[in-house]
């Protein structure tokens, strides 16, 4: 550590790299803490969190009783316990609530002064935080999967949604209308993704086990569909041709720099594919258990070298590393299946939402005090063990 | 406290952060490959893959293996003299990591002398290569009267070489220098076979000797094998590519060498190769089994190579045991007194 500051210090090292290596060092460290808690609200499991990107300070939770709470991380109480309160809830007596269970939750890409929730009561709803009352709704046939709202766009404001139907459709929240259709799946969208490095480009992943990327400015279909075999018709029997995976198509991630996409199947299978010409990359991560009927979220870690991913694992979590797939660890804590998990960058914080209706937060564990440096009176002895034996001459 | 709604500016500037020139190949060679390195070094092992042919080699290793493997589990912690004592962490998490930690600050570990072994003498493919050496000497010939070369799965190859990207980079280098061959053994997606292209060259030869398609298999044998490394031919390539003609084929088919995968397309397959496939898919079932009729559904693994194999096993049961770990359908969990052998929960 010392030779590392040192090399910063001195220009030997890029700025950066300190950070990288503290950043890794802490997300390897990852583990259940007494200290941290998150207020329990939701009395049926939690489908989706989302914190949000300007500070990284208020998370969003979404449950499957329809119910949205936000949650204030940061500890300014300077006790060492410390429970993450709900600020705010759209619960079950507020009369917008929405009547089925929320799917996905997503905070303004800009600021925190609005977020959108989806639910499979079919319908969109985008809220004002200060007031808690829905500015619009977008209605639409079938049940919503997913929604997705692009991190770095500046010269539109389309929220990509996935329903039951075939078609991906785009909500333009400037004018409130959704007539943009994207149209090349045969089944329901599970997931739906913006690209982090190019504001037009989408990542949509069907039932039909086909992940399709697509520039919304071209009128022509998808610009790519990704295959798992990469062209080599003879590895897999002729239905399979042009699919991502051998089975529903759940979860979908871009890397952070958006140059790589993580897809995660029904067919107990994780791959990457480099995102500019749809390869698999084919690196290996084995037998990712997934049985989710519906998407699953998963999250990517942030600023960490190698990059690691945090997939919900039945009732586990498991960590690789994304590039070369090694499975780091299991995180295990949670009671239930676990559907959803979130990566705080800045203090390299993991959330994770389950069916058990429990947030956990997965701290990374602090270095333990070396026993010499501390006061005596600060351990509390067991008086069965205290010694009678004084050294001083006189009794008592 | 949030902003309000009507404040949201028309036209932000997201910010992009400035992405410094991050030097990933500095940190991640160094940090991965010191730690595989040094645990081998530390084991005293050249490589993944040694031993004997009297007793049961590769399990030897994957037990000293999996007594340092990162893939914790609720079991009790083995004193390692790697990991500095800390004090107990809680149930269930990865007691491994702690020695991850001094890595990622650059503490250098001393390359001993078998350190040069990290890349293994035979080059990049040498680990899978001796990974299917040694398997092909599980493979009981006798059983099948020596018609059959030894066919290795890639579950089992997966194994030997934990890690799987690896190792399938270094079966598709092999594929492409012609030295293996993948076989679609049907019953399964994911069950693919690997034969030495040799092995494979002789027991198709050996076995069509004296038959009325013998030319046209060995006209196959020689055309098609060497010029295309697929797992499947089209109808287009046999008659237009190779110049085979319609009953030609049917000869392949009736003499094993291809098998019916679709309307004008063929697997590429074994001569014989239906009963490796009814012995191998009885024989998974039935050490499945054993695991699932043991309390608590788990074994050792030295628990059970020891048992007599029960009469369905014709294969031999380090053979199913490397393909049930390797294809994941067993979970290993290290502990104190040997690898136990786990059902997943899932």
């Amino acid at each position: 550590m010392l030779g590392f500051l040192e090399a910063r210090q001195v220009g030997l090292d890029d700025p950066g790299r300190l950070r990288r290596a503290e950043a890794t060092r802490r997300v390897l460290k990852l583990e259940l803490n007494k200290d941290r808690d998150v207020e329990r609200i939701h009395g049926s499991g939690v489908n989706t969190l989302d914190i949000e990107p300007v500070e990284g300070r208020y998370m969003l939770s979404g449950g499957s009783d329809g119910i949205i709470a936000l949650y204030d991380l940061e500890n300014f109480s300077r006790k060492v316990h410390y429970t993450c309160k709900s600020i705010c809830s759209v619960g079950r007596n507020h009369p917008d609530v929405h009547k089925y269970s929320v799917e996905t939750v997503q905070w303004y890409p800009h600021d925190t002064g609005m977020f959108t929730s989806s639910s499979f009561d079919k319908t969109l709803k985008i809220w004002d935080t200060n007031t808690l009352q829905p500015a619009d709704v977008f209605h639409f046939e079938g049940t919503v999967y997913s929604h997705h709202m692009s991190p770095v766009a500046t010269k539109h404001c389309l929220i990509a949604v996935g329903t039951k139907g075939p078609k991906v459709q785009l909500c333009d929240l400037k004018s409130g209308s959704c007539s943009h259709i994207l149209q090349g799946h045969r089944q329901e969208i599970l997931a739906v993704s913006w690209s982090p490095r190019y504001e037009y480009i989408l990542a949509t992943a069907s039932a039909d086990s086909k992940v399709k990327l697509w520039d919304i400015r071209r009128a022509s279909g998808c610009l790519i569909t990704l295959d798992q075999h990469n062209g080599e018709k003879s590895k897999a029997s002729s239905e399979a041709a042009n699919t991502a995976h051998n089975g529903r198509v759940n979860g979908l991630c871009f890397t952070r720099d958006g140059l790589h996409l993580l897809t995660i199947g029904t067919d107990d299978r994780m791959r990457l594919w480099n995102s500019s010409n749809g390869e698999n990359t084919l690196v290996n991560y084995g037998k990712v258990c997934n049985e989710s009927r519906k998407g699953l979220k998963f999250t990517i870690s942030h600023g960490c070298s190698p990059e690691f991913v945090f997939v919900p694992y039945g009732s586990a979590i498991a960590v690789y590393t994304v590039y070369s797939g090694e499975l780091i660890t299991m995180l295990r804590g949670h009671y239930n299946t676990v559907d959803c998990c979130v990566f705080q960058p800045n203090f390299q914080e993991l959330y994770s939402g389950s069916r058990d209706c429990n947030i956990l937060a997965w701290v990374p564990a602090l270095r333990e005090p070396l026993p010499d440096e501390d006061d005596e009176a600060e351990t509390q002895k067991n008086p069965a063990f205290e010694d009678a034996w004084s050294s001083s001459d006189e009794e008592g | 406290m949030f902003p309000a709604l009507h404040e949201v500016p028309a036209s932000t500037s997201s910010p992009r952060s400035t992405r410094l020139a991050s030097p990933r190949r500095d940190d991640t060679p160094t940090l991965w490959r010191t730690v595989t390195s040094s645990f081998r070094d530390r084991i005293g092992l050249p490589g993944p893959c040694r031993g004997s042919p009297g007793d049961v080699p590769s399990f030897t290793w994957i037990q000293t293996h999996f007594r340092h493997s990162r893939l914790g589990s609720g079991r009790a912690p083995l004193p390692s003299p790697f990991s500095p004592a800390r004090g107990l962490k809680s149930q269930g998490m990865s007691r491994k990591r702690p020695r991850l930690v001094p890595e990622t600050f650059g503490s250098r570990r001393r390359r001993g002398p078998g350190g040069a072994g990290e890349e293994p003498p035979g080059g990049e493919a040498g680990s899978v290569r001796r990974a299917l050496r040694e398997l092909g000497e599980l493979f009981p010939r006798l059983l099948f009267q020596d018609a059959l070369p030894p066919i290795a799965l890639k579950s089992q190859v997966y194994s030997l070489v934990p890690d799987r990207t690896a190792a399938d980079r270094q079966l598709r280098e092999l594929r492409e220098l012609g030295e293996v061959r993948v076989i679609q053994l049907g019953f399964d997606a994911d069950a693919q076979g690997i034969v030495f292209t040799e092995d494979f060259r002789t027991k198709a030869l050996a076995s069509c000797r004296g038959r009325p398609y013998e030319g046209t298999v060995k006209r196959f044998l020689a055309s098609v094998l060497p010029a295309c490394g697929d797992l499947s031919f089209h109808q287009d390539q046999m008659t237009q590519t190779f110049g085979f003609r319609d009953c030609e084929i049917t000869q392949l088919v009736n003499a094993g060498v291809l098998t019916v995968r679709d309307a004008g397309s063929w697997w590429l397959s074994v001569p014989g190769a239906g009963r490796f496939v009814k012995y191998f898919v009885k024989g998974r079932q039935a050490v499945l089994g054993m695991v699932r009729k043991s309390k608590y559904r788990e074994l050792l693994l030295s628990e059970l190579l020891a048992r007599r194999a029960p009469l369905s096993v014709r294969l031999g049961l380090p053979y199913h045991v490397h393909d049930l770990i390797g294809g994941q359908l067993l979970d290993i969990v290290p502990t104190t007194s040997g690898t136990l052998l786990r059902l997943p929960e899932t």
